[in-house]
């Protein structure tokens, strides 16, 4: 397989990385509701600690994937995040891969089985 | 457990806490609170879950930090790890075999030549040749160890277990 290197995110994308990407694909978060969200796309498979959350936020950030910015409710002063063009653009590659992976694997699976 | 959080987060590198550290606090104040109501496995699930993702995170930070920010982290991307379906061929463990035995024989004969050598005689100069530099030295390395290589190759090809035999071997739907 192989992996194309974009900035510090490396493709095909790990799945806390594709799960975090496609929770902001919806609409901004911030870290509380992207965890909720990550856990309740993944049927509570993918359950991600503030450690790994934040290291992937990080490394999205830096390669402008996903922006930062302050939420228009700045009682709890919490910092808000959103997908970038750059960032929806490399999730809609993704995601055509894996569709791509799906409809063959589905066709495999279905001529092993006839 | 948050004053604990809240000294691991000191693990991390200081640019990265002046980034983050408010905001980690706060999240995990706000799933703590929550799973707290669940019970107590569920807490002690979240604080381990929590610890683990501390220690690898500020890990992966350093490492980021030291080895430079274009080097991916294989504790999170397990990207580096063997394919499972990797097996070396059954031929590794006859050429190692082969191998130790010609170490084992070389060291004994050079053990019997020196035992043969008489005692008076005067100390024997460097293999090398006294002008021969660093890089030379690298050269012959690298082409020693090239040679070693194609020598091996040329056995696994002899044996019919190199790369292109297995190719050959595996049916076309598989290859595909």
């Amino acid at each position: 397989m192989r992996h194309v290197v974009r900035g510090h995110v490396v493709l095909p994308l790990t799945e806390p990385v594709l799960l975090i990407l496609l929770s902001l694909a919806e609409h901004p978060r911030h870290g509380y509701s992207i965890l909720k969200d990550v856990e309740e796309v993944s049927s509570g498979r993918v359950v991600l600690s503030t450690g790994t959350l934040y290291g992937a936020l990080r490394r999205l950030l830096e390669d402008g994937w996903i922006e930062r910015f302050d939420e228009d409710d700045t009682s709890r002063g919490r910092q808000a995040y959103r997908l970038s063009p750059l960032g929806r653009r490399n999730l809609q590659t993704e995601v055509s891969r894996l569709k791509q992976l799906t409809r063959v694997a589905s066709l495999r699976a279905a001529r092993k089985g006839a | 457990m948050l004053a604990v959080y809240q000294s691991l987060l000191r693990l991390y590198p200081s640019l990265y806490r002046e980034q983050f550290a408010e905001e980690m606090i706060s999240v995990f104040r706000d799933i703590d609170a929550e799973t707290r109501k669940k019970g107590i496995t569920a807490a002690a699930k979240f604080h381990l879950r929590e610890i683990s993702g501390l220690f690898c995170g500020a890990f992966s930070e350093h490492a980021r930090r030291i080895l430079g920010s274009h080097v991916p982290f294989p504790l999170s991307s397990r990207r580096f790890t063997m394919r499972p379906g990797f097996r070396f061929p059954k031929s590794t463990s006859f050429l190692m075999a082969v191998i130790l035995a010609g170490i084992v024989l070389a060291i004994q004969k050079a053990e019997e030549i020196s035992a043969a050598l008489p005692r008076d005689i005067a100390p024997a100069g460097p293999m090398w040749a006294p002008h021969v530099g660093v890089l030379t030295t690298i050269v012959l390395t690298f082409s020693m160890v090239y040679v070693a290589g194609a020598l091996g190759w040329i056995v696994l090809f002899a044996l019919r277990r190199s790369g292109v035999h297995r190719l050959s071997d595996m049916p076309a739907a598989e290859r595909d």
